[in-house]
């Protein structure tokens, strides 16, 4: 038997167009909306079950996404391969399809066949000629759908590929951001002798790009300053400098030359993310040394302020972008950077207007990098560069200031409570202590006396959710004094050589002390420093 | 794959072996220093020397390494010998904590 649905008059067709055209209906969450508007349709239709699928475009599969009557299909994930089945025919087709019989030939999902669906009709969602999804409708009883049904449905599926498109777009946009803000540090790191500030700013056009800068103090001590741009922008853009960052940092902590680092980073991307294209800029920075190794794969040369007073780009051997097939290797320049300069890393968002050469941009960020803290220059050369005008690119800019020599100055340090700590640890101790003038044999005593403390700390001080350790010192007459300090429960240490520790304190330094409090252990070791 | 800031490398002329170790030897890395120097000196191994010339930073956990190795090499009478020059990080603790009286330590190979 068949439900006879009786024609109905233009004034009630009116109605159910006004029904889910309705105004009232524009204030409402995407996902409500499309509830709402499969009510109404469900009750203008009479249909027992409505639903919406989306295409999935990366997996070209059809995702159920809302659906009344048999919500099952949404709480299931139902997925509908493009171009077989009821839903896959009508987005592959992009045309409507109506079924008046349904069995496992016609439709794939099981739920509407278990639960007895004897016909069904479905349109298609589209957006400038191209699929989003589908719309579809169907009875317990059978049914004859007419062309006017038809309309009807092709007029809600219109309303709901319009809130979708926006809705993905707003997604997409916002994931974007949010991917960008995770990934670009929120606070940089703290390292002894080195200030640091950055900006980030999405570009007005299509918001965040492929933008990012990261600082990070490498195993041997030395500082990896990072500035890239993705090609491309959006969420794209963002998901694939999300992982050329991590990737980066991955090749970084094993091996510290920068063009090394780079030509792994490059044969990651164009292995697993063929066609990307990103340019990138390494620096290794040996605080010890003051020595800069530099390799840039296409990524613009820093400006850096000396503290003469002049302000030059870098000049450096420029390699191919990242994900540019090329047979040479990649080049390190290596420079030495006073202390006291001050080093400005950007993206070409920052440089590169339409209407202005880039020359002249050059020049006005030469004028604006000078020496002064590194939040002072990045704020002239926003002011300078960007001023008002919102940026049509997304702009990254990085100042990085090797504090001035001022040898002997109080000096802290706090790392979390690791082995691998121990070593950045020791290497701005012995260079705090070598500029403070100590001795071959000081630096050499107070670097295990302080290395055992700081150890002790790693090993007993916290159980497994860790902590951290920190190290000061300053000079006191002929003396330095370091403190290694904890915040940890006092535990004895275990273990035969914990005692060959404790003599090897005492026998390196003048004075050991150990206070321990409630608030935590602290060693204080005093050495005289010309002996 | 050595760990960052060490590198274990292992000469062997059939009756001596030669370990050298540059960098620092620490809480992160002891633990591979001294698996290093184990595969490196085998049962035929009839004197081992470890030069410790290019050692940055070692304490009292490089030390402990040291120790419990001269101890199994004793039992296995397997010579040992110590190359640090004076004036070196390493000479420095290796005196404080005494393993100078148990193993010959020598200035240069």
């Amino acid at each position: 038997m068949t439900d006879q649905v009786p024609a109905r008059e233009a004034t009630d067709r009116l109605r159910d167009i006004q029904a889910v055209t309705d105004a009232a209906l524009a204030h409402l969450e995407v996902e409500e909306l499309l509830d709402a508007l499969l009510d109404r349709v469900r009750e203008i239709l009479r249909a027992d079950t409505a639903a919406i699928l989306l295409l999935d475009e990366r997996s070209d599969f059809l995702v159920a996404t809302a659906a009344r009557g048999i919500e099952e299909e949404v709480v299931q994930g139902v997925r509908i391969p493009m171009g077989l089945g009821f839903a896959g025919r009508i987005a592959a087709q992009k045309e409507a399809v109506i079924l008046d019989h349904v069995d496992h030939t016609t439709v794939l999902n099981p739920i509407l066949r278990d639960r007895g669906i004897k016909s069904m009709l479905g349109v298609p969602l589209l957006s400038a000629g191209d699929v989003l999804g589908v719309l579809h409708v169907g009875t317990l009883r059978p049914r004859v759908f007419t062309p006017e049904d038809v309309e009807l449905l092709q007029l809600v599926a219109d309303r709901v590929a319009l809130a979708t498109q926006s809705r993905i777009s707003d997604t997409d946009r916002a994931a974007a951001v949010a991917l960008q803000r995770s990934l670009l540090p929120g606070r940089l790191p703290m390292v002894a002798g080195v200030d640091l500030a950055a900006r980030y700013v999405p570009g007005e056009a299509e918001g965040v790009g492929g933008d990012w800068y990261d600082v990070f103090a490498l195993p041997s001590g030395a500082l990896c300053i990072v500035m890239g741009d993705v090609v491309g922008r959006g969420l794209r853009a963002a998901v694939v400098m999300g992982r050329l960052r991590s990737t980066l940092r991955a090749y970084a902590i094993t091996n510290d030359d920068p063009a090394d680092v780079l030509s792994l980073v490059d044969r990651k991307l164009q292995y697993f993310e063929p066609g990307e294209m990103a340019t990138a800029l390494v620096v290794v920075y040996d605080t010890n040394e003051d020595r800069l190794r530099i390799s840039t794969a296409g990524h613009p040369a820093p400006m850096v302020a000396y503290p003469d007073g002049s302000t030059t780009m870098l000049e450096l051997s420029i390699d191919p972008p990242l994900g540019v097939r090329t047979a040479r290797p990649r080049r390190v320049t290596e420079l030495s950077l006073p202390r006291g300069a001050t080093l400005c890393l950007y993206t070409d968002g920052l440089v590169e207007r339409r209407t202005v050469p880039f020359d002249d941009r050059l020049d006005m960020l030469r004028e604006a990098v000078k020496i002064e803290s590194p939040q002072a220059v990045c704020a002239s050369v926003m002011q300078r560069l960007v001023g008002a005008d919102a940026p049509a690119d997304d702009i990254a800019l990085l100042v990085v200031r090797v504090a001035e020599h001022r040898p002997g100055a109080p000096w802290n340090l706090a790392v979390p409570a690791m082995p691998a700590s121990l070593m950045p640890l020791r290497t701005a101790l012995r260079r705090w202590l070598q500029d403070a003038g100590a001795s071959e044999a000081a630096v050499i005593d107070l670097l295990v006396a302080a290395g055992e403390a700081a150890s002790n700390a790693v090993e007993h001080a916290y159980g497994p959710a860790g902590g951290t350790v920190s190290v000061s010192a300053q000079l006191e007459g002929d003396q330095a004094v370091v403190r290694v300090s904890d915040s940890g429960q006092w535990r004895e240490p275990r273990g035969d050589h914990r005692g060959r520790g404790s003599l090897i304190m005492q026998m390196t330094t003048d004075e050991v002390r150990v206070e321990r409090g409630p608030e935590g252990t602290e060693v204080v070791l005093r050495r005289r420093m010309d002996q | 794959m050595n760990p960052p800031g060490i590198t274990v490398t292992a000469r062997s002329d059939g009756d001596t072996v030669l370990i050298v170790i540059e960098g620092e030897i620490d809480l992160s890395n002891a633990d591979h220093v001294e698996g290093e120097i184990t595969a490196a000196i085998s049962n035929r191994t009839m004197s081992a020397a470890i030069d410790l010339t290019a050692v940055t930073y070692v304490d009292s956990i490089g030390m402990r390494v040291l120790f419990e190795l001269a101890t199994r090499l004793e039992t296995a009478q397997i010579g040992l010998k110590l190359v640090a020059p004076i004036g070196s990080p390493a000479r420095r603790v290796i005196e404080i904590s005494g393993l100078n009286a148990v193993v010959d330590i020598e200035p240069h190979v």
